[in-house]
């Protein structure tokens, strides 16, 4: 669906270089600080700037072959943009309906009344969430292949991030050749919707991994100055100085359950493990 | 596409409609007052398709642009639709002056209505370029800058026009004489040949703001 192979950006303070894939079927997660180069990697994929190398194939199509008219496949929502705020609910439905041939004016309307959206206020005067739900259903409400969703729930309470993580859900459930490429910075949303995750940092990609086997087979190993000095060292990812002597990120907790019945062994939460991953030393 | 962007802009425009009645409102007014119907000839489509840049600004606010080029919408179709909706509404206002105008004429029997019809062809000429030299500035340098360079452009023009009144009048050449004495063919000669010089400066124009909102990274 989308491939991206060592996409660089450069500029003055900041160097991206990115690789990722979203695979058909597949809801792929990039989780990383603000400023990590996640909303720089999505921009690129969607032509919105120029990047200085690298290739990213997207539905079949290298990027610079890929056409407005091939953009009705896609769903977006980007974290710092939307339609504009002058606008209501009842203005963009025309507007949606002429930009794509497949948008859903029965499916949208429904999901407006289930989200309680109203369609003669202006978007500028709507809250976090109603802007927030009024992008991902713009997004998913035109039939796309791929969706790509830059930070969809940033700013959200619980409730309204799980209404979003349901809607996506559903999405999927429909086409099973559907795939969604998102970001953010909470990693609870990724955890329960994502097949995988990358995580990236200061630009460059420190971690890919099958979300089941982030949470199953990683762990932290806490121990003290003497257990780390006896410790087998080779599936340890990252350690870390702690008062109590080290905290270790490996990813074969197993081995170290079995070789290791005394150490304190907790499951690696994805928080944890991209704590570990940028703070602790190799 | 283009009706997408078109229905957008005009949806956009609907924030602003109190603005645009009291636009037709003055024009039509104005000459009620005056007597001279030939202002809201050159006022009403010059500040109506004035609403185009209105919509580029629109468009940018709160980094708009972005998530715009997301959607369907090529960056050449952009640039395109904007000439599309200046010609729209400059052109429809055009007509709609003319007509008043004249209609004023009629009623008030103060104007001559081939003079009223001859400054109207004239306008035209003078609201393309006007047109072709917004857009590509207000595209290239946003509302802010825009506005200055739009004003610059207003400036000169005025000024060419008062330097020909005056040069005209130093040469002792009355232009309303020199224009109505012109052969009728000469006269339409002479629109035809403005009018494509016009059309000329459009479309070169429009090639321009193509490769403004090309080389644009959001």
């Amino acid at each position: 669906m989308l491939k991206i192979e060592h996409l660089k950006k450069h500029y003055d303070n900041f160097s991206l270089d990115c690789s990722l894939e979203v695979r058909p079927g597949c809801v792929t997660g990039l989780i990383g600080q603000n400023g990590a180069g996640k909303s720089t990697s999505f921009k690129a994929v969607l032509g919105l700037i120029s990047s200085d190398s690298g290739s990213i194939t997207i539905l079949g199509k290298d990027l610079r072959e890929f056409t407005p008219k091939d953009r009705e496949n896609l769903g977006v929502v980007l974290s710092d943009s939307g339609f504009s705020g002058y606008l209501t609910v009842k203005d963009i439905i025309p507007i949606l309906k002429n930009l794509y041939k497949n948008f859903d004016a029965s499916f949208f309307a429904e999901q407006l009344r289930r989200f309680r959206l109203p369609p003669d206020k202006k978007i500028k005067d709507f809250s976090t969430g109603m802007k927030a739900k009024l992008k991902i259903l713009v997004a998913v409400s035109h039939h796309a292949k791929l969706l790509i969703l830059d930070e969809p729930t940033a700013g959200l309470d619980v409730i309204a991030r799980d209404e979003l993580l349901e809607l996506l859900r559903e999405f999927m459930e429909q086409d099973e050749e559907r795939s969604i490429l998102i970001s953010s910075h909470i990693s609870s949303d990724l955890e329960s919707l994502c097949d995988d995750i990358y995580m990236i940092h200061d630009g460059s990609m420190i971690l890919h991994e099958d979300t089941d086997v982030l949470l199953s087979d990683y762990a932290l190993l806490k121990v003290d100055e003497d257990q780390f000095a006896k410790l087998d060292k080779q599936f340890v990812l990252r350690s870390k100085k702690e008062s109590y002597g080290y905290r270790c990120l490996t990813d074969q907790k197993q081995y170290y359950m079995e070789n290791y019945p005394k150490i304190v062994i907790e499951r690696g939460t994805i928080d944890e493990v991209i704590t570990m991953m940028i703070r602790g030393q190799k | 596409m283009m009706k997408g962007l078109l229905i957008k802009d005009f949806k956009l425009m609907k924030g602003q409609k109190n603005f645009f009645f009291l636009v037709v409102l003055v024009s039509i007014g104005m000459p009620a007052f005056s007597g001279d119907a030939t202002f809201m000839l050159g006022f009403l489509p010059f500040v109506l398709s004035m609403f185009t840049l209105s919509t580029i600004s629109y468009d940018e606010f709160d980094n708009g642009n972005a998530f715009l080029f997301t959607l369907p919408v090529s960056r050449t179709g952009y640039a395109v639709e904007k000439y599309i909706l200046a010609l729209l509404l400059g052109g429809g206002a055009w007509v709609f002056a003319t007509l008043l105008a004249v209609a004023f004429a009629v009623i008030k029997g103060t104007a001559n209505i081939s003079e009223i019809l001859m400054a109207a062809v004239l306008i035209l000429p003078a609201l393309i370029v006007i047109q072709a030299l917004m857009i590509p500035f207000q595209l290239k340098f946003g509302s802010e800058k825009g506005r200055l360079a739009l004003i610059g452009a207003f400036g000169l023009l005025a000024v060419i026009g008062v330097v020909a009144v005056k040069a005209a009048e130093i040469l002792g050449i009355d232009l309303w004489e020199l224009i109505g004495n012109l052969p009728a063919m000469g006269m339409g000669v002479m629109i035809t040949l403005l009018l494509l010089a016009a059309i000329l400066v459009l479309l070169t124009s429009m090639k321009i703001s193509c490769s403004i909102m090309k080389g644009k990274e959001f």
